[in-house]
This record gives structure tokens, C-alpha cells and sequence, in this order.
């Protein structure tokens, strides 16, 4: 035992001594979640847009306020729908909202009255939430509006769980959470063990009373260590600055971060067993590893709108299960069984790898 | 009391339909400095790292410290040292880390490692470099640094894998000094290596030719042996052999 404490002091060595590495694996999780998080937002704050009201009257009056009121709109008033339409030609507005003259007539009669909206979707994303804000808007201010009138008779109620606000943010951090500990598990272990067959110390090592185990086991720890600092400085950006729920336990949190970190980790080692050198390591961590977790773990992309065949692959990224379980913990607080297949799969993709890496590491000595 | 340290019987590797070592036999007593020649790919390497028990023989015996490679080799790896033509060295870690580390996985206590270590410091004259990065030291350096972390556990035998690579004459020769003062603490020396020069200091010396042993003795026996001046005589003679 106490030679395998020797040989994890070693390896937490090579990580302290290493300036260049300490940075990547303390600084890049730290830039990758500020970037993320004020970078990559779905939601909008403060669109241009455009309102052409015909009516004029005090219900359409009304609407109007409602929609400055919210901050998420900058109202431009156009007096006619050519002016309108050039404002949008032009891009200074991303969508123009026409209120027609019999608007208030027609509300006040019960009638089905509608308002026209013209959205500029040369970016979808933006015209589709822009949409969603108005809607929004408008079923709000039906609801407070001193209109006693019914409503349209089937109205569509949307009632938003776990992300009221539609904050993007509650849907990032847990997919970074997942790419940060796949770079550091992965990436940096795969060099790390690399490196030392490529010094010849491997051979070293192997030859002293240390077991193969102790020495894959010893240089995975320091790395989960590194992982789980990184964890907390995520999961403490992620309440603080970006107010982010935990709506159910962190313990819980905690032991699913530890097994994903464990899953990558067996990845890495897997890289290892594979690679002849660093640069290989790296790079099949980075294209291998990196770009899919990233792409296909439904962080950004939902991963219901991918043809079929990519939705069979994002089944073999751990970071798909794993950021799904995180949205049960963070955002839902489900009961265990809610996110238990998740875990069991992710328990099986870590034994998986990890007889597998073993596997090879023998090969490779015998 | 059995006096060898090494003894190889009929020992064999196959690596599909190649053997890379083929049936040899060869003893190392205790205490000689043994010199295992053989031109690249002649089976040194893959005999060596059966004899470290990296590797299972395919057939035959071997036996290491009293200990049998195939079965004992957590034993084996107690008792024996190894360094290599890189060094084995951690770059960035400093001259006191890499001592104290090696001695810890030898499972060395603290006080051994601080008395054995500073003993190192002291007679490679290495003190003011106690805190250094190893790549910072010169090429020399690095290799009798690693040749006393090789042996700081005092191990009955310590495998040299060309220790001597991409050194000079002097620093070399300053480097088999080295050798000889661990062979008087009797430490078996098993060294391979490629200078000729060197197998001539060498108690006794075997020559690898395609995975068996083409000639085994000390230095004078085996020019006389080949009725030749020199070691590399003895090469070139079993080299003509093999072509004929």
C-alpha cells in the first residue's frame, strides 16, 4: 500500500509541476463555462422589433406596453406596413407585429381576433423564440386584460416545468459539466499514460513490485481528484453567478458526477492502451471524444431532431445519459428511479471500458 | 549453497511462428558482471524481459534469484533492479523526487529512503542539485543518477538494458566505474550493450545470434576459443558463421 501512495504522490507531482497542464485542467473548465454560459443562449435579450398598429385604440395601446414593458422587446412604432416591412428588409428589427383595426372590436365581441407576425427566420433559432415570446406575452395579457370577454374557446395553455424562465443556461451547464470531465479524465490521462511509454518509465514501472493495477489505479486517482475540484468550481459558477437550481441532492450529484468521471476515465485509459504516442492520444481524445460529446449529448442539440441512425450512436456517449441524469437531479429532483436506467447504463459502459482497457494493457506486456 | 543467480534452461519464446528466443541454456553466477551481446533482434531484448518477468516463456525454465520467472515474478521484481537505454527518469520531476519515488515503490521506509538518498547525492557530488529537474542535468548525469536509483534498493541483480547509448567514451567509462563498485558490493550485473569496448570489461560475456546463444565464456576464452584478437573478431567470426 505504501508504495501506491508513493506512486500517486508521484503522479499529483507531475500534475503540480506542470504549469502548462494545472492551467488547462483549472482554467479551461472555468473559461469553457463563463463562454458557455453567457455565450451560448437561446434566450434573447432585448430584440428589435417592429409594431404596426392600425387599431390605435386603447386595448392595442395596452399590447403594446405590455410588450415594452417585459424588457425583452425594443419597440420601433411603424406608421404603415411598407415602413414596416423595409424595417425588416433592412434588418433593424427581427419581426414586425401588425394589429389589426377590428383587434379590440372583435376581442371585445368574443370573437377570434388575430394579429399578424413577421419573423425574420434567416436565423430560425432567434424567430422561433421570438415567436414563443409573443405568444406568451399575448396569453398573459389576455388573461389581465380588463377584456371580461372569453377567450378564444380552445386556448392552448402552456405551463413550463423545471425551466420556467427558459433559461438556456439550465440546459448548458449540465452538458459543460459533462464535456469538462470527459477532457479532463480522458484527455489527460490518455497523455499521461502515453507519456510514460513513450519516456520508457512504463517498462520501469512495471518491472518494480508495483502491480499493473496499482499503476493504472495510481495514475487514474490524482486525475478523479482533479476532476471532482473541477466539479465544484462548476456546480459553484453555476449557482452563483448563473443561479442555477439544484432542486434535488447534491450527495447524489456528487456520486453520478464520480461515476461519469470513472467512465471517462476507463476511455482515456482505453486511448492509452491504443496509442503509440502523445500526439495520437491527444488527438483521439480531442476528435474522438470531445467534438461528440459536445455534439451529441443533447447539450446543445436536442437529440430528438437527429435522424435516426446519429440518435442510435448518441447512445454509446455516456455524456447523453449522463446529462440527462443531471437534468433529473439539477432541475426535476426525480426520485432515484426516474434517471436508475441512466445509471445502470452508465455503470455498465464504465465496466465495459474498463475490462476492455485492461484487456489490452496485458496484451501489450505479454 | 547454490551460487547462481541466474539459470536459464531450454528456454524458449515464440512469437507466432518466430522464435525470437530458441532453446537456450546459459548460467549467471552471483557477485560476475555479465555481458548478454547480440546484434538488434538477435532475441536480447525478449530474453531479458522474461528474465525481469514482463514476458512467460513459451517452453523451457528460467529461474531468478532462486526465483522461477513464470510463477514468481512479484519475487523476482523484489529483488532485482533495471535500467534502460532512456534512462527510466522523470524529466519533470527533480533529482530528490525521482530518488524518493523509486525507493518508495521498492517499498523502501522513510528513513531509508533519506539515508540511501543522500548517500546518492553525496557520491554523485549531486547536492546542490537535490532540487533540480532531472531535464535539466546533462546527459551523463542523468545516467548514473539512474543507474544509483536502479540499485537503491540493494537488489541481488540489476538488469542494464545499453545503459551507455548516446554517451561519450569518458563519461562512459566513468559509468562502468560505477559498475565495478556495485559489483563489489555484490551485486550481480547483467548488462547488454553494443560497445564492443565495454564487453571486454565484462566478467563474462554470451553472444545472442539469431535467439540461441551462439558463444558464451569470459573475453579471453572466447578469442581463444575463435583464435581471434579481439571481441569483435568473435562477432564478425560467428557472423560468417551464420552465412555459411
Amino acid at each position: 500500500m505504501k508504495n501506491f501512495l508513493v506512486f500517486v504522490h508521484k503522479e499529483l507531482l507531475h500534475i503540480i509541476r506542470d504549469p502548462k497542464s494545472l492551467m488547462i485542467m483549472i482554467l479551461l473548465p472555468l473559461i469553457e463555462i463563463l463562454l458557455f454560459g453567457f455565450v451560448l443562449r437561446f434566450e434573447i435579450n432585448s430584440a428589435n422589433i417592429a409594431v404596426y398598429d392600425i387599431a390605435k385604440q386603447e386595448l392595442s395601446t395596452q399590447l403594446i406596453h405590455r410588450l415594452e414593458g417585459g424588457k425583452r422587446f425594443k419597440i420601433t412604432v411603424a406608421n404603415s406596413m411598407p415602413e414596416a416591412e423595409n424595417l425588416l428588409i433592412a434588418g433593424k428589427v427581427k419581426a414586425v407585429l401588425c394589429i389589426g383595426e377590428d383587434f379590440e372590436q372583435k376581442a371585445r365581441e368574443g370573437r377570434e381576433s388575430s394579429l399578424q407576425l413577421l419573423l425574420d427566420a434567416s436565423d430560425p433559432n432567434i424567430a422561433s423564440t421570438i415567436e414563443t415570446y409573443i405568444s406568451a406575452t399575448l396569453a398573459d395579457f389576455w388573461a389581465d386584460s380588463i377584456v371580461s370577454a372569453p377567450a378564444p374557446l380552445l386556448k392552448v395553455e402552456p405551463l413550463l416545468y423545471y425551466n420556467p424562465l427558459l433559461k438556456s443556461v439550465y440546459v448548458t451547464i449540465p452538458g459543460l459539466i459533462s464535456v469538462v470531465l470527459m477532457l479532463i479524465c480522458a484527455l489527460m490521462t490518455s497523455i499521461s499514460l502515453t507519456r510514460e511509454n513513450e519516456t520508457g518509465t512504463m517498462k520501469v514501472l512495471l518491472i518494480s513490485p508495483l502491480k499493473p493495477l496499482q499503476i493504472i489505479i495510481g495514475k487514474l486517482v490524482p486525475y478523479l481528484m482533479v476532476s471532482m475540484v473541477n466539479v465544484g468550481i462548476i456546480l459553484t459558477l453555476a449557482f452563483t453567478v448563473f443561479q442555477m437550481p439544484l432542486a434535488g441532492s447534491l450527495i447524489m450529484l456528487i456520486l453520478v458526477s464520480l461515476l461519469y468521471s470513472l467512465c471517462a476515465l476507463a476511455l482515456g485509459f482505453l486511448i492509452s492502451t491504443r496509442a503509440k504516442t502523445q500526439q495520437l492520444a491527444m488527438m483521439i481524445s480531442l476528435a474522438g471524444l470531445m467534438l461528440p460529446t459536445t455534439m451529441l449529448s443533447g447539450m446543445i442539440y436536442p437529440i430528438k431532431n437527429m435522424p435516426l441512425w446519429l440518435q442510435g450512436i448518441t447512445m454509446f456517449m455516456p455524456a447523453r445519459w449522463f446529462v440527462n441524469i443531471l437534468k433529473h437531479i439539477m432541475l426535476k429532483a426525480s426520485p432515484f428511479s426516474a434517471y436508475a436506467d441512466d445509471v445502470a447504463i452508465l455503470l455498465l459502459m464504465t465496466a465495459t471500458l474498463t475490462l476492455l482497457s485492461l484487456k489490452s494493457f496485458k496484451i501489450r506486456f505479454k | 549453497m547454490n551460487d547462481k543467480i541466474v539459470e536459464v534452461n531450454e528456454l524458449t519464446r515464440n512469437f507466432g511462428e518466430f522464435a525470437a528466443v530458441d532453446n537456450i541454456t546459459f548460467e549467471v553466477t552471483k557477485g560476475e558482471i555479465f555481458g548478454f551481446l547480440g546484434a538488434n533482434g538477435a532475441g536480447k531484448t525478449t530474453a531479458m524481459r522474461i528474465l525481469c518477468g514482463l514476458l512467460a516463456p513459451s517452453s523451457g525454465t528460467a529461474t531468478v534469484c532462486g526465483y522461477d520467472v513464470a510463477s514468481q515474478s512479484e519475487q523476482i521484481k523484489l529483488n532485482i533492479g533495471y535500467m534502460s537505454q532512456k534512462f527510466s527518469l522523470f524529466n519533470d520531476l527533480s533529482v530528490w523526487d525521482n530518488i524518493s519515488f523509486y525507493a518508495g515503490i521498492y517499498r523502501m521506509s522513510t528513513a531509508q529512503i533519506k539515508q540511501a538518498g543522500h548517500q546518492i547525492l553525496q557520491e554523485l557530488e549531486l547536492g546542490k542539485y537535490k532540487h533540480r529537474l532531472v531535464s535539466s542535468l546533462p546527459l551523463g548525469w542523468k545516467q548514473k543518477l539512474a543507474f544509483a536509483i536502479a540499485i537503491i534498493h540493494k537488489p541481488q541483480l540489476v538488469f542494464l538494458d545499453e545503459p551507455t547509448g548516446g554517451v561519450d567514451p569518458i563519461t562512459r567509462r566513468a559509468f562502468w566505474d560505477m559498475i565495478y563498485r556495485a559489483a563489489a558490493e555484490n551485486i550481480t550485473v547483467f548488462v547488454t550493450t553494443h560497445y564492443l569496448d565495454e564487453a571486454e570489461y565484462c566478467d563474462r560475456i554470451s553472444i545472442m545470434v539469431k535467439g540461441k546463444i551462439g558463444a558464451i565464456g569470459t573475453p579471453q576464452e572466447l578469442k581463444e576459443q575463435f583464435r581471434v584478437q579481439s571481441i569483435y573478431d568473435v562477432i564478425l567470426a560467428l557472423a560468417r558463421g551464420e552465412e555459411q
